[in-house]
């Protein structure tokens, strides 16, 4: 699994290198920034149910595409949802997940 | 999408399209014909319609829950006995040993480790395709390779639970081989099965695709024949009677055998309930026997007018 340097530095596929997994690897990618945006727009408007759904797929689906520090993330994020209700315990689980999705790179 | 037959069907039921499409891609390899679907209810219509060989189903799904859905295919006696492996978020104990009870076979944690998916998803397909081949060998008659009688029961009820709903005809028969205990007397039982294999292989060969031919008991055979009025039967039959009659045994060359058969397409008495339409053609085969066997009677038929002449009945 490639660990990132620094916190910028973009975070690649593990199976970046699989022909089988190409399509599908920038398919994902692609979607990230309207993903993003619907994380930031649920943590904005308070729907945290909905915030707790997409951190629950992203759990489910990233390392399946190779990007395991999404699921990690996704996991914490879910987790903490899970216990909490009110907008500040979770905003570093937002804020660390936001940034992971925005450094996913085909 | 049933592209190849010899294909099982694996149904993927997730509410993520990453997840599906991700599967796609990796059990390509997998000698499966994938299908998908995006919520439990879509699943559960899916799995009843095509009857797949193995379902992958996700725990986590808005509306209707992994539990929920493996519930309600555990329940319905279509997809009761398809195989269902849950994948699930949780690799929480309890939320385990729930779809263990629920009836999953087997319960895999996401994200998933992909060589145990597909070992897994292998082992579930062994079972499975073991599974099928025990319950069709308990439906066939060891001896004839026929339908058994407790098939033939199912069928029958089935087939007149259709005619109730929809109109469409079928024709009970049921057929005797005469005097078959004095050719077991006379011959020995080998030369008796071997009659009783003859005879089933001709009605194998004479009958349509939609036909179901059942050994019924010792020497007596029931066939159903579907989308068919008692006149089309009695002529399929008589095929079926002169093809018997004009057979040579190799161990009994001197001596034909042949049948009675009784057919009902309408019963007395109440057509919804299998007993009625099983009595309508037994009698009419005890009046083909009474009559001088080797001769075909239709229940319902005033005077036997439809028999054919008799040659060796005895």
């Amino acid at each position: 699994m490639p660990q990132p340097e620094s916190p910028t530095e973009p975070i690649r596929s593990e199976f970046a290198h699989d022909p089988d997994m190409a399509d599908l690897i920038n398919m994902f990618v692609e979607e990230m920034p309207s993903r993003i945006q619907s994380i930031a727009d649920c943590y904005r408007d308070q729907r945290l149910t909905e915030l707790q759904t997409i951190a629950h797929q992203l759990k489910g689906s990233g390392a399946g595409y190779g990007f395991e520090p999404v699921s990690l993330t996704a996991a914490q994020l879910e987790a903490s949802l899970k216990t909490h209700s009110d907008l500040e315990s979770i905003r570093d689980e937002v804020d660390a997940l936001i940034d992971i999705c925005r450094r996913l790179a085909p | 999408m049933d592209r190849n037959d010899e294909q099982p069907s694996v149904l993927l039921i997730d509410d993520s399209v990453e997840i599906l499409r991700l599967l796609q891609v990796r059990l390509r390899s997998e000698d499966v014909n994938l299908i998908t679907a995006t919520t439990g209810m879509e699943g559960i219509r899916i799995a009843a319609e095509r009857k797949p060989a193995l379902i992958l189903l996700d725990l986590d799904m808005p509306v209707m829950d992994g539990f929920e859905t493996l519930r309600a295919l555990k329940e319905d006696s279509r997809t009761v006995n398809i195989p269902v492996i849950v994948i699930s978020g949780s690799d929480d104990t309890v939320d385990k040993v729930a779809g263990f009870e629920f009836g999953a076979i087997d319960y895999v944690c996401k994200p998933f480790n992909l060589p145990e998916l597909r070992a897994r998803m292998r082992s579930a397909l062994r079972i499975q395709q073991l599974m099928s081949m025990l319950e069709h060998r308990a439906q066939i008659d060891g001896l004839t390779g026929l339908w058994n009688r407790a098939y033939f029961d199912r069928r029958l009820e089935e087939e007149i639970a259709s005619h109730m709903r929809t109109g469409r005809p079928f024709t009970l028969v049921l057929c005797d081989l005469d005097n078959f205990k004095s050719l077991n007397d006379t011959h020995g039982h080998p030369a008796g099965d071997a009659v009783l294999q003859g005879f089933a292989k001709q009605l194998t060969a004479t009958l349509r695709k939609q036909d179901i031919a059942c050994r019924y008991g010792g020497e007596e055979f029931a066939l159903i024949l579907r989308e068919t009025h008692a006149e089309q039967a009695h002529a399929l039959i008589e095929r079926i009677r002169e093809t018997l009659e004009s057979t040579r045994w190799p161990r009994h060359p001197e001596r034909a055998i042949t049948a009675s058969f009784g057919v009902c397409d309408e019963p007395n008495g109440d057509s919804s309930v299998p007993a009625c339409w099983l009595e309508t053609a037994d009698k009419a085969l005890y009046e083909a026997k009474k009559r001088g066997r080797n001769r075909i009677v239709v229940a319902g038929d005033p005077l036997p007018g439809n028999e054919v002449p008799l040659s060796k009945a005895g």
